[in-house]
């Protein structure tokens, strides 16, 4: 349980994250998490169906949750005086979650709509899904959180039972409390209502072996856009290994802010993409550095590339001059302040790192973490991680409405 | 007993006043020192709807190219500032206001109001950025495509409000941002950067007499007042009318569905709110029921009720596969029909207004949300206590008020149906729904 009390405005944000995500499923049951994520607003012995997200509306709040590679997170936004409400519902529904087949079948259909608009029918979605599905073969972090469609049709009561049974215990959830109340209050409610709640065995989780990749792999989509899409992925660390602050300064010097390296070039100078991100995967266990460019219609992909990896080749050869650096610094001492403005993000940075970090505290030292990056780490990580062998490339072209095509096969 | 501790959050007669800078602007400052944070805003009381006929984009164009530099800073010196002091600056353009709204750690305030005093009160107003920023909006009204959602968006407000300045994009389309010239920019800028029609708002680490001398200081505006704003009452064409934005291999569609609503201070807003909050406004509300809980059609339904300074639009949005999308539509069509002529039950009612009531802590949980809600009071001319006198009107609210106000306010007859899909697939199906008087077919690409 993680307490942190901000007593300037009477509300309160009431966290629970389970150690579950998609890493945690089997291939033919991708999406079981997810899915999980949505049944969990229905009916437990106590609380009929409906009924939870009525209570908690009607008492001024809202509730939501999300589900990763790594976690399943459920959060409540409520009036301070409605902590008796969120720990009785939240403790309920860890124990007495209802599965029948109606309540199954019906958010099978809603979380295939939710497939349909964040991949099917959305460019970025799907080549993101491909980009880990080749970076990652053969490992968790291959398939999508959402689930392949084909599984997502397959699920019965008797698979959400199991998960249920399985993962949904006191000892494999943190509690994160941020907002106005008195500690010695909320510990002894959660106690009356978490107390006699039984562990389960939490079978261990066996970490995937890293994919070993000796030569890029390239895949090209032609999609109904009007402007062709580049997407890179390099094998990132995980957030709680060392390099991770390095390489988060990194891409900070690329993308970071729009005088950002990659920005001034390739938005303002080479007027070639509309729109360009990149960042490393939030992950517990290595990942991927994601790059995404969305070209202006008319530019070609390879001048866009070689732009990208002209900077890359720059970070890897010279040193971020201390302006720079100083800047990017700043940069992400605002992100992080910003971060702790409201109860809700409080509550979710400190269950992000515990979860994923593996120690809420590191969120206090993360400040000093990043302003200890020196030049010469980012160099270091940056020719150790964005080694073009160890890359995978996506190009999505416009098709003007023809059929969709894919081809496979080492750059020339 | 729930505390308040924070004097802001007491009562409309403690909430710090609004100030007249040396220039006649008006400056207002929410101080929070819980976080070394100051959020800034330079706000104008004009926005889109003030663009010549023709030249729609051209206000959005303007402030884009304020951003660009200054006499003395290049558009990368400038970019290159703002990310070094640890600020964001954003600018933003909506039908009745420009924004320029930023966030910088507090030790930094001061540079970054020189900046930002800088950029509006000496732009350059560079041929080759004008140039630029042409460029750059075209290929984003391009790369908007992509999203169907902001299609449906885009495509409901021009077909709902036809000529009418609420309808016009803000960004324009590719031809009106073609036609903007750099005497354009100058006269809209010249016309609208006065020291009345600027609202100064400061929250966070900053105390009151700092904010006004920094102000005085750095955002010094030119003396005068902008024109009047003679936004007309928008009307909406008679009947029921769909158009569907053709996108070719849709699997999903993107539905929005709407009518006429109310302005802020129509009588009948509130209740309306209330109202709304039954139909689409929860996760409990019926459209959402009906939709996603019951039959698994849509992962979203919701509806919304816009307001500015004349009537804007209420809608509902649902995005079901292309297979669902009649039966969705027919479903939204009934429940609306339903809505309006019987109502909300005493049940509903009761868990709307408690929602409304309890929830509202969250829009006053930080300084720059009640900065927020004091800034839309300015723009939009409300009474002083419009804000805090929102928990009494929700309670005052009956159920006589709000089947009411939907009768009055929300058309049975003049509907407006916009839906991505690719039309070979849906069209002559949804030709095919009750009562339309028109079906129209347009290109997703055409901008």
């Amino acid at each position: 349980m993680l307490l942190l009390a901000d007593r300037r405005a009477p509300v309160l944000s009431y966290h629970t994250w389970y150690r579950v995500g998609s890493k945690h499923e089997k291939p033919g049951k991708t999406g079981l998490a997810h899915l999980f994520e949505h049944l969990m607003f229905n009916e437990t012995k106590h609380v009929p169906r409906g009924q939870l997200d009525r209570l908690i509306e009607s008492a001024g709040g809202e509730t939501n949750a999300a589900t990763w590679v790594d976690w399943t997170h459920y959060q409540s936004e409520l009036p301070a005086s409605e902590l008796p409400l969120i720990t009785r519902l939240e403790a309920d529904r860890m124990q007495h979650l209802v599965l029948r087949k109606p309540q199954v079948a019906s958010e099978k259909e809603v979380v295939a709509n939710e497939r349909r608009f964040r991949v099917d029918d959305d460019i970025e979605g799907q080549v993101n899904e491909l980009l880990y599905a080749t970076a990652f073969p053969n490992h968790p972090y291959g398939w999508p959180t959402i689930g392949w469609m084909t599984d997502i049709e397959s699920f019965t009561p008797e698979d959400c039972e199991r998960f249920y049974r399985t993962y949904y215990a006191p000892n494999n959830a943190t509690l994160v409390v941020a907002g106005d109340f008195e500690e010695d209050a909320v510990l002894e409610l959660i106690q009356q209502r978490y107390g006699k709640i039984p562990p389960a065995r939490i079978p261990a989780f066996k970490r995937p072996r890293a994919p070993v990749q000796r030569r890029e792999r390239y895949l090209q989509l032609k999609k109904p856009t009007p402007a062709p899409k580049l997407a890179l992925g390099y094998y990132a660390p995980a957030f709680g290994h060392a390099d991770y602050p390095a390489l988060a300064l990194a891409s900070e010097v690329l993308f970071g802010g729009r005088s950002s390296r990659l920005f001034s070039r390739l938005v303002r100078e080479q007027e070639l993409v509309t729109d360009l991100h990149g960042s490393i995967a939030p992950f517990a266990d290595a990942g991927l550095y994601e790059i995404w460019l969305s070209l202006r219609p008319g530019r070609k992909l390879a001048q866009a590339q070689k732009s990208v990896e002209r900077e890359l080749a720059r970070l890897c050869k010279q040193r971020v001059p201390t302006a720079e650096l100083d800047k990017v610094k700043n940069r992400m001492e605002l992100g992080f302040l910003q971060g702790m403005e409201t109860a809700s993000g409080k509550a979710e940075q400190l269950g992000f790192f515990e979860i994923v970090g593996g120690d809420a505290a590191s969120l206090f030292t993360r400040l000093t973490a990043l302003r200890n990056v020196t030049a010469a780490d980012i160099m270091r990580v940056a020719n150790q991680y964005f080694a073009p062998a160890r890359r995978t490339r996506i190009e999505v072209l416009p098709d003007g409405g023809a059929t969709e095509q894919e081809h496979e096969g080492a750059d020339a | 007993m729930k505390r308040q501790r924070n004097p802001a959050l007491r009562s409309g007669t403690q909430r710090p006043n609004s100030i007249v800078t040396g220039t006649g602007s008006m400056l207002l400052v929410e101080a929070d020192h819980s976080l070394p944070l100051v959020h800034v805003g330079v706000i104008l009381r004009t926005g889109s709807t003030h663009d010549p006929q023709g030249l729609a984009g051209l206000t959005r164009l303007t402030t884009r190219v304020m951003r660009m530099g200054t006499r003395t800073l290049s558009t990368q010196r400038v970019e290159e500032r703002i990310d070094s002091l640890g600020a964001q600056l954003s600018v933003g353009c909506a039908p009745s206001y420009v924004q320029f709204g930023g966030v910088v750690v507090a030790h930094n305030l001061e540079p970054f109001l020189a900046l930002i005093g800088e950029l509006i009160t000496a732009p350059a107003f560079r041929n080759r950025d004008l140039a630029r920023a042409k460029r750059e909006t075209a290929a984003e009204l391009i790369a908007s495509c992509d999203d169907d959602r902001t299609l449906a968006a885009r495509h409901f407000r021009a077909y709902a409000l036809g000529k009418h300045p609420y309808a016009r994009s803000v960004v324009g389309t590719t031809q009106s941002v073609r036609a903007i010239s750099r005497e354009h920019v100058l006269s809209q800028y010249q016309k609208h950067f006065v020291s009345r029609n600027v609202i100064v708002s400061m929250a966070g680490a900053v105390h009151e007499g700092d904010a006004l001398r920094l102000c005085d200081r750095y955002l010094t505006f030119p003396k005068g007042s902008a024109p009047k704003d003679r936004v007309p009452p928008p009307r909406l064409p008679a009947g029921r009318r769909l158009l569907i934005v053709d996108k070719p291999k849709r699997s999903q569609t993107q539905i929005i569905i709407g009518t006429l609503g109310t302005h802020a201070l129509d009588p009948d807003h509130t209740a309306l709110q209330v109202a709304n909050v039954v139909f689409g406004g929860l996760f409990t509300a019926r459209l959402t029921h009906e939709v996603r809980s019951v039959r698994g059609l849509s992962y979203g339904a919701s509806s919304s009720l816009g307001h500015d300074r004349e009537r804007e639009l209420w809608s509902m949005w649902t995005f079901p596969a292309a297979k669902d999308a009649r039966q969705c539509i027919e479903l939204q069509l009934r429940l609306y029909d339903e809505w309006i002529k019987h109502g909300v039950r005493p049940g509903e009612l009761r868990r709307a207004k408690s929602f409304l009531v309890k929830s509202h802590a969250f829009e006053i949980d930080t300084a720059q949300k009640r900065l927020d809600q004091r800034v839309e009071t300015e723009l939009f001319g409300l009474p002083p206590d419009y804000q805090d006198g929102f928990v009494d009107r929700v309670r005052r609210v009956n159920r006589e008020a709000a089947n009411a106000a939907l009768k009055r306010r929300l058309s049975l007859r003049d509907q407006t149906l916009v839906v991505v899909a690719t039309a070979k697939e849906l069209h002559k199906e949804l030709s095919q729904l009750p009562h339309l008087g028109e079906v129209r077919v347009t290109p997703f690409d055409r901008v």
